[in-house]
């Protein structure tokens, strides 16, 4: 191989690896000693065939190229201090309704109220709110890019839970073991590993009642498994114990119906909730430009008559 | 250049192997509800106990006293005769004082209001949405609203006339 074909080889691999992480953002590997040391090792091979072939060392499609291989630059140096100095992935989650600070974005992420409907859609809204600034809108599917970060949205499993005393009374829903006190949607911060799986697990108190409720999240097939009612419906099994510990009873909650144990009636809606991922990347636009660039600059070196040189051969003068 | 490949694919190899970067996770920030003193005070329209929809921003010009609150808790129960005497003592001044209940039925709050001789607004936050936006960390929790709208001061646990007075007297001394 030579010169100038390891040149476009290796900057093609900066240019992948660049790219990788608008493509797949969050990804461990960017934050490594390993990844800077070997965008940095692209970084000077590019350089070195630059300076060369720009001085002519490789004739005259090697200085076409050489521009080609400035533009491979561009994206290189954008990975690496993308990787560098860029914010380490961040999940920021937070119930319905609440506010959430990241200082590192030095913004405060605003999570949408939530209603069952919503919970059940799975379309809260994300909003992020920096000092001085409108709240930007984070798009569901879509991705936002603020300085060196790239934002974008992922679902957590969630359950909007309405409890009931028997004679039909709506209660109060506490999380004594979440952040948010007051808060009838279940987030699943913890799991439950049971047999070879692990389920979403959350608690909830109905100080009303003195109940204390762990809540198993169960997906649709998993539920199917569980479910005596052979609803395909995702579940919560419930777990209800008083407030001094005694357990009252189990009971399964298929999505949108009301289950009982004791005088305790929940009526769970299940469906996802969102939380913000915060991922170092490279601004597109760096990239549109770097590889515009590169494509011009080789392209030239192959289209353009007289410029063309075989690969895999020495340079020669006629 | 060989040996360039030769160093580009040993790190290549050694970069997909390591698989062992940094993240991180920030869950729920809140500070509780004195974190949100000077920030826009959150409105959401709810029922009242007669009915009719009304919400915290319906009282903008006016110094709001905002109380969190439900049936089953006891702190709340010994604070009401308190905030019925503040309510009494601070409506010709242009104070509002707003119960808001947390998450249970009208039949429920209405039962209890009557019992205990509440004659302020109070409201039913049907989905404990004032509850979260207001960081609340239990109840009750009380919110002083200015005349402009910004929380002045967010108070975790039961209050006394005389905290009430003191902690409402800063926004209704401001112009």
């Amino acid at each position: 191989m030579n010169a100038r074909q390891t040149a476009i080889l290796v900057a093609l691999g900066a240019i992948g690896l660049t790219l990788a992480q608008d493509v797949r953002p969050g990804f461990d590997l960017y934050h490594t000693w390993q990844y800077a040391a070997l965008m940095t090792i692209a970084i000077i091979v590019l350089m070195t065939y630059a300076a060369s072939a720009r001085r002519g060392a490789d004739g005259a499609a090697g200085r076409r190229i050489a521009v080609g291989i400035i533009g491979a630059l561009t994206i290189a140096v954008g990975g690496l201090l993308s990787g560098l100095i860029g914010p380490d992935t961040i999940t920021v989650g937070g119930s319905p309704g609440t506010v959430t600070p990241v200082p590192d974005l030095q913004a405060a992420v605003f999570f949408g109220s939530a209603d069952p409907e919503t919970i059940a859609r799975g379309d809260a809204t994300v909003s992020l709110r920096q000092k001085g600034t409108d709240p930007i809108a984070v798009p569901t599917g879509g991705r936002l890019f603020l300085g060196t970060s790239i934002l974008y949205l992922t679902a957590r499993p969630a359950a909007y839970i309405v409890a009931r005393d028997a004679r039909g009374n709506r209660l109060t829903v506490t999380q004594p073991t979440n952040p948010t006190f007051l808060s009838p949607v279940l987030l699943f911060p913890q799991n439950q590993p049971l047999r070879d799986k692990s389920y979403p697990l959350d608690t909830f108190a109905v100080p009303g009642l003195q109940r204390i409720v762990r809540a198993l999240y169960f997906s649709a097939d998993d539920a199917q498994t569980f479910n005596r009612l052979g609803s395909k419906q995702p579940a919560l099994v419930l777990s209800v114990n008083d407030d001094s510990g005694k357990a009252i009873g189990l009971t399964i909650a298929p999505s949108g119906r009301e289950a009982a144990v004791g005088d305790l009636h929940v009526t769970a809606t299940l469906g996802t909730f969102p939380q913000l991922i915060v991922a170092s990347a490279p601004h597109p636009a760096l990239l549109i430009i770097g590889l515009l660039i590169f494509i011009g600059g080789v392209g030239a070196a192959f289209v353009i008559p007289g410029g063309r040189k075989p690969l895999g051969l020495p340079a020669t003068e006629a | 250049m060989r040996c360039f490949g030769a160093i580009v694919i040993s790190v290549l190899l050694a970069g997909c192997y390591s698989g062992g970067g940094p993240k991180r996770t920030i869950e729920g920030g809140s500070g509780g509800p004195g974190s949100l003193a000077g920030a826009p005070a959150a409105s959401y329209d709810v029922k009242r106990l007669d009915g009719r929809v009304d919400a915290l921003n319906r009282y903008r010009g006016s110094v709001v006293l905002m109380n969190l609150w439900a049936t089953w808790c006891p702190p709340c129960r010994e604070e009401m005769p308190a905030l019925e005497q503040f309510y009494a003592e601070n409506r010709a001044k242009g104070v509002v004082v707003l119960g808001v209940d947390q998450g249970e039925s009208a039949a429920a709050a209405g039962a209890f209001a009557r019992a205990h001789g509440v004659t302020f607004p109070i409201l039913l936050d049907a989905d404990e949405q004032y509850g979260r936006s207001y960081a609340a960390i239990g109840l009750p929790t009380t919110v002083i609203v200015d005349r402009r709208g910004h929380v002045t001061r967010g108070i975790d646990g039961q209050l006394s006339l005389a905290q009430m007075r003191e902690a409402v007297g800063p926004a209704l001394r401001a112009q």
